[in-house]
């Protein structure tokens, strides 16, 4: 029975991943936290809805176009908002990926109504039996990616030149342009990186959550988890995930499901007061 | 002082003109750009005076407007006396949310609020033996010296004079060295400190303020709405009362009025459009924050200073 | 009287694995201007960070007045009697040179929240004296004439005196200067003198500056400590120090220091 709860409650915590490694991406590579990333992702899977209503594609297309119109939409946002903004108080930042995260979920509530679409999945949602735990396939996609999105972006960032040239431009901006680097062209990189991995991780989450304007509210979820983990740890996010998604189902299990995300946020503003550069994190010095 | 005589016999004046004059809807809508003008109010103290954000005011209006009702229905407290109690305790509740801030700021401090919104909303939820759940609870009659006060028209002579007697009060502390000193705090916390500021008392005061002005504001909305429904008090009504502080100007309290007065007409102005009422809220906001982060009413600066440049928040990253 | 004002005994101070100041022992005394001098790194406004109580010693403590400072919180350490100027200056950038000034004051003078709330002849009298001793301070550094503008607005010179005049306001017995003079025209720099030896006669105000423009150290101290690479290395008047062998080769190296003692 413990298992069981486990296993399923790892499915969970493979979605915070997911969305936590957005968060992260966006964060190490351009030193920004992007508040309205769950509602990107939201955005994403409606991408897709809308190039199958709109434009009457068949699923995998939709899909094909999808990513190409996230990679224009990282764009966008990188160019009219994040660069103009780049010089502005860490407040006007905030309230900014706020707003455009807003922006994101009120268009679509407008143009495609309030209420839920059903989301194909990309696999099996038929739980099959695996030493006698039940395994949804469905599920292990999500896993798998999350893995997957995080090997490729370790190796980006810790094997490439280009990965240690963003570490830089993050850490350093007027000592990377001197050094050659070209701060703005490697920022507009991490958008649209960040908008691609969003659509990405809507359309896996999309069925499981079923798809509405407000399911990107599952960002402060992701968020918890990129802080349980250490905002600034990419392992650490896919690490936070799980613990998030663990801990979660614990406490839904033997204290209460109804109050299964209060406890989640409270993990939260735990984690925030008690230890915030979480598990794998680094904590940095302010020097006066 | 002639003319400051002039204007406050103008404004009473028009206060007692203005119910002859206006329909109840009208009245119905200035009680409303009252009400959120409190509430907005309360955030551009923490958030654009002290430099503190905190997404946390949905949670403080569900406080106020919770908390009278509550009284009101169980223990038959009259509104007019549990608005104010109940807003205290909203004092204190913001004042040890404000300790945090010892702890984090920025990023952290945006998520920690975030999250007590959510946290609050769930437990308005789940106590539906109190709150009635997610079906929400009826407000009780606004009852004072015998009389009861339901419509916008008859409410008005309560809200009204409450708002703009807070209005004058954070105004006249704004020019006082509380403001004085939420100001250094906002330019630089370390020389505050230094020059002998218990910056996280003040910061936490500054929660406390929003908390206790976000309450009172909740409290007074609750009459005119009649109902309470948890879903009018999560994480998008935060975001709302932000957008309305930010387009309305962030850093003075006539911000407040201002960006309330856009946000409760607007939705008459796009009758046609109600569907995409909140995307034209959003895309306010994000235009605003772009393009004039200093809001409608703007700043004054002493001479010297360079007006034009956005200075929101403070210190730069 | 010339007793012991402040005392900072054998503090070091270690950040992970550095070691910013080491074993470092320093006596000022009250009614004297002492100048701690050093190359760069070498721990002097770490020191002024830990006497402030902004970092905490990871050995040793500081005594200010026979009393231990050690775990005071900054504006605790204020009230006592220390006030500092910045290296980079912290002012109120947006606020008027006067109000920056009065910002100070105001855990003096304030009076209570309904008072401040109401505006009444209580909050009238106490924002009055205190923009009056506020206009003092400002005529004490020669800013009279731009107690209006906004501070961020001012030229360098002036902004390091009113930082003075801002740390003036808090009563202090003690002021430390983090590199008053750096970045200014050698008349700035004896006006900027002037102001201090005047503040040490006129109000026997003890003084701890640290500074590298030896047209403001050599002129004002009394009393001068060498620090390099976190540890003390010679003290004395200033012609002891400008003498010694090894407060020249800290500054200009070995073959200097033989040349300048041969």
């Amino acid at each position: 029975m413990l298992a069981q709860v486990l296993v399923s409650s790892i499915t969970a915590g493979a979605v915070y991943a997911l969305i936590a490694l957005g968060f992260v991406l966006i964060y190490k590579g351009t030193g920004v936290v992007h508040f309205g990333y769950g509602d990107q992702v939201t955005f994403g899977a409606y991408l897709v809805l809308i190039a199958q209503a709109l434009i009457g594609l068949p699923f995998w297309p939709a899909v094909v176009v999808a990513l190409v119109a996230s990679v224009l939409l990282g764009a966008l946002i990188y160019g009219g908002l994040m660069w103009p903004l780049r010089n502005a108080s860490l407040l006007a930042q905030i309230i900014a990926s706020l707003a455009m995260g807003t922006v994101l979920r009120e268009f679509v509530r407008a143009y495609m109504g309030p209420s839920a679409w059903p989301f194909p999945f990309l696999l099996s949602p038929a739980p099959i039996s695996v030493f006698g735990i039940l395994v949804v396939p469905a599920n292990l996609a999500i896993v798998g990616v999350s893995l997957g999105v995080l090997a490729l972006l370790f190796l980006l960032f810790e094997r490439t030149f280009h990965g240690k040239a963003i570490m830089a431009a993050c850490d350093n901006r007027i000592g990377a342009s001197l050094i050659g680097v070209q701060v703005s062209m490697v920022f507009l990189a991490i958008w649209i990186l960040s908008s691609v991995l969003a659509t990405v991780a809507g359309v896996l989450v999309a069925p499981l959550l079923t798809l509405s304007p407000d399911m990107g509210l599952i960002g402060i979820k992701g968020f918890t988890a990129a802080v349980l983990g250490g905002f600034n740890s990419l392992p650490g996010a896919v690490i936070g995930g799980i613990v998030l998604g663990v801990l979660e189902a614990l406490a839904g299990t033997y204290v209460s499901s109804a109050l299964k995300d209060m406890i989640s946020y409270g993990i939260l503003i735990a984690v925030v007061l008690v230890r915030p550069q979480g598990l794998l994190g680094v904590l940095a010095m302010k020097k006066v | 002082m002639a003319g400051r005589a002039l204007i406050v016999a103008i404004a009473v004046a028009a206060f007692f003109i203005a119910p002859h004059a206006l329909a109840e809807f009208h009245l119905f809508q200035i009680c409303l750009v009252a009400g959120t003008a409190l509430v907005v109010l309360g955030l551009i103290v923490v958030t654009g005076f002290a430099g503190q954000i905190s997404l946390a005011q949905a949670a403080f209006v569900a406080l106020g407007g919770y908390g009278s009702a509550i009284l009101a229905a169980r223990w038959g407290i009259p509104l007019w006396a549990g608005v104010p109690i109940v807003s205290i305790g909203a004092f204190v509740v913001g004042f040890v949310l404000g300790q945090m801030t010892l702890r984090v700021s920025g990023h952290y401090l945006a998520l920690v609020t975030l999250a007590v919104t959510a946290i609050v909303q769930i437990a308005l939820i789940y106590s539906d033996n109190v709150t009635g759940g997610a079906a929400g609870m009826p407000v009780p009659a606004f009852e004072i010296f015998g009389l009861t006060l339901s419509t916008g028209a008859q409410l008005y002579y309560v809200i009204v004079p409450a708002t703009a007697m807070l209005f004058l009060a954070v105004h006249h502390l704004n020019h006082s060295h509380y403001g004085r000193a939420l100001a250094a705090i906002r330019q630089s916390e370390t020389a505050a400190e230094l020059m002998g500021l218990n910056v996280l008392r003040y910061k936490a005061a500054a929660f406390g303020a929003s908390g206790f002005l976000g309450a009172f504001g909740g409290g007074l909305l609750a009459p005119l709405s009649t109902y309470l429904d948890p879903a009018q008090f999560g994480i998008t009504q935060s975001v709302y009362f932000l957008a309305v502080a930010v387009v309305g100007g962030m850093m003075s309290p006539l911000g407040a009025l201002v960006g309330s007065i856009v946000f409760v007409l607007l939705p008459d102005f796009l009758q046609a459009f109600q569907t995409y009422l909140g995307l034209v809220f959003a895309l306010l906001l994000l235009g605003f924050i772009v393009l004039r982060p200093e809001g409608l009413a703007g700043l004054r600066l002493p001479k010297g200073i360079v007006a034009a440049l956005p200075r929101l928040g403070g210190e730069r990253r | 009287m010339t007793e012991r004002l402040l005392h900072v005994d054998s503090v070091t101070v270690r950040f992970g694995g550095l070691v910013a100041l080491d074993n470092v022992s320093v006596d000022i005394a009250r009614g004297t201007i002492h100048a701690v001098i050093g190359p760069n790194g070498a721990g002097k406004s770490t020191l002024l960070n830990v006497v402030t109580g902004l970092y905490r010693p990871s050995e040793g403590d500081v005594t200010f007045e026979e009393e231990s400072l050690s775990g005071r919180a900054p504006h605790l350490i204020t009230r006592q009697g220390i006030a500092r100027t910045f290296q980079n200056t912290e002012l109120f950038g947006e606020m008027t040179a006067l109000d920056n000034v009065v910002v100070a004051l105001d855990s003096r003078y304030a009076c209570n929240g309904i008072s401040a709330a109401l505006h009444d002849g209580r909050w009238r009298a106490s924002e009055a004296e205190a923009r009056g001793e506020a206009r003092e301070l400002l005529a004490l550094v020669g800013l009279s004439e731009d107690q209006d503008s906004a501070a961020a607005a001012l030229p360098f010179g002036k902004q390091r005196r009113l930082e003075i005049a801002r740390a003036l306001a808090t009563q202090p017995k003690l002021l430390l200067l983090d590199e008053p003079a750096a970045g200014l025209r050698a008349a700035e720099i004896e006006a900027l003198n002037r102001v201090l030896l005047d503040l040490r006669t006129s109000r026997g105000l003890t003084i701890l500056v640290i500074d590298h423009v030896m047209a403001l150290v050599m002129a004002i101290s009394d009393r001068i400590s060498v620090l390099n690479f976190g540890r003390k290395i010679a003290e004395g008047v200033p012609e002891e120090v400008r003498a010694s062998p090894e407060v020249i080769e800290a500054y200009l190296g070995k073959k200097a220091a033989h040349a300048f003692s041969a």
